[in-house]
């Protein structure tokens, strides 16, 4: 018998699971071999260990080790989830924060309805500022709603003294585009025609000017400014039609 | 013989200075050219003309068909009509383009009462009489006077930059009635049971004289620049401006 075969049997001799025959043999090594010896008290105080265990606990040991490391685990976790609680805990405030931005269906249903109102808004306000004639009775600027002044202050939507200036902007364009055809066919007409031509459009000019100076005035004059835009409309029709003479 | 006695050299001088006196009013005429043509008409007949310079004078008659005759002074003008499906169709801007000078040519036409008239003419008078149908349309593109007489039409428009206006006929209902200048003076003359809505506007003048239209219905706004309201129930719709001349409403 040597070290290895002893060490190899310690276990089961200390079970009394062996023969009678390598039982002795063990004996003989062990005593003496002072390593293989200290071995088997190892082994031996475990034991011990394990039947005093036995004996404290309440329940019945389970005589197999599979059932031994179930055990185990069991008190592992145990002593884990307080951990993990005071984890959990020290989470919490984080995700409060995150639970503001976490909305509810009705919270969202609410949140389109609104901005589908606030758009529908707008485009009514919009489309009303770009079709209806404005100064129709006369009226000034002070019959633009609240609502209507203050999208027109936050720039998105076109006040009506902005639609004017842009709308005269255009006609100015159209007038300087058939001015220049005229120019060209000028040379072509006759002194009458030349003359009648020119003191029409000084009557027309003369009427831009004085509509002009009245709107520089007191720019909320809604009536001014549709007599403006029509006359200007006359200039560009008279500049047109004289233009394929 | 008849004789004064004369010598016979005195006698031709005579006869020659009679004859040159009476021939020379006719270089103007001959200077004229004169362009004649008529063509049937249906019910719904159109007549749409556009001259360039010149007068156009348009009245209805008990015929179907339409008269055109038109007297052009020279340079004489090109006139090509044309009978487009129900509407005679003249354009002299169309038929004289790329000519330099082209004189006057003054139009006299007649045409059936039920005629739709859209007549329009750069420079020069327009007038329409005794016309019964959809449309009248005069337009005028800077200055000339337009005459509108005798006239029941759903739709009216009338407009020029200077000259005067003169509407006399009905109103009907529904109908639509536009007139405008720039400077002249505008006169309506409408029956007093004409049911129309208003918007007269002489924004320089102020000068808007209702006459028997005036009353609790029309409304001075804009500080006396514009009226607006109604008569009887305000069926048709009358808009007139007059951005430098005077309004008037006359009683038929």
């Amino acid at each position: 018998m040597n070290c290895e075969h002893c060490q190899e049997y310690i276990s089961a001799f200390l079970d009394n699971d062996l023969d009678e025959k390598i039982s002795a043999g063990i004996q003989a090594h062990l005593a003496v071999c002072a390593d293989c010896a200290k071995v088997c008290e190892d082994f031996a105080a475990i034991l011990d260990m394990c039947h005093t265990e036995e004996t404290a606990a309440a329940e019945v040991l389970p005589p197999n080790s599979q059932a031994l490391w179930c055990r185990i685990n069991n008190i592992i976790e145990s002593e884990i989830q307080p951990l993990q609680a005071e984890v959990k805990k020290e989470e919490e405030p984080k995700r409060g924060f995150a639970r503001m931005w976490q909305l509810s269906f009705g919270q969202v249903a609410a949140g389109m309805i609104i901005i589908g109102i606030v758009s529908s808004l707008l485009t009514i306000v919009g489309i009303r500022n770009y079709s209806t004639p404005s100064g129709v009775d006369g009226t000034d600027a002070a019959s633009q709603t609240l609502f209507e002044k203050v999208l027109g202050k936050m720039g998105l939507v076109e006040t009506p003294i902005q639609a004017r200036e842009r709308k005269i902007k255009e006609q100015q364009a159209a007038i300087d585009y058939w001015n220049k055809r005229v120019e060209a066919r000028r040379a072509q007409w006759d002194k009458n025609l030349r003359e009648a031509f020119d003191r029409n459009l000084h009557e027309i000019d003369q009427t831009v000017a004085e509509y002009t100076q009245i709107l520089q005035e007191n720019p909320q004059d809604e009536l001014s400014g549709e007599m403006l835009d029509s006359t200007l409309n006359d200039k560009m029709e008279l500049l047109r039609e004289f233009s394929d003479l | 013989m008849f004789s004064l006695g004369l010598g016979k050299k005195t006698t031709i001088l005579l006869w020659l200075s009679v004859v040159f006196f009476f021939a020379a009013p006719g270089t103007e005429i001959l200077a004229q050219k004169k362009f004649s043509k008529t063509y049937p008409a249906s019910k719904n007949v159109r007549l749409q003309l556009t001259n360039r310079t010149g007068t156009v004078n348009v009245e209805g008659w008990n015929r179907d068909e339409i008269s055109i005759s038109a007297y052009m002074e020279a340079p004489a003008a090109n006139i090509v009509p044309q009978n487009l499906s129900g509407t005679i169709v003249i354009n002299l801007i169309k038929d004289n383009e790329g000519r330099g000078e082209v004189g006057n040519v003054n139009f006299s036409i007649k045409v059936p009462y039920t005629t739709m008239v859209d007549i329009e003419t750069r420079i020069g008078n327009l007038t329409v009489n005794s016309i019964n149908s959809g449309l009248v349309r005069a337009h005028i593109s800077s200055e000339g006077d337009i005459t509108l007489t005798n006239i029941s039409a759903a739709a009216v428009s009338a407009e020029n930059v200077m000259g005067d206006i003169f509407f006399d006929g009905e109103i009907r209902r529904e109908g639509n009635y536009r007139f405008a200048s720039n400077k002249g003076a505008i006169n309506i003359r409408i029956p007093f049971e004409s049911s129309f809505k208003l918007m007269a506007t002489a924004p320089s003048t102020r000068s808007i004289s209702l006459g028997a239209f005036s009353g609790g219905n029309m409304t001075f706004i804009g500080d006396g620049r514009r009226v607006v309201g109604k008569s009887s129930d305000g069926s048709a719709t009358i808009t007139v401006t007059n951005q430098r001349g005077t309004i008037a409403f006359i009683r038929r």
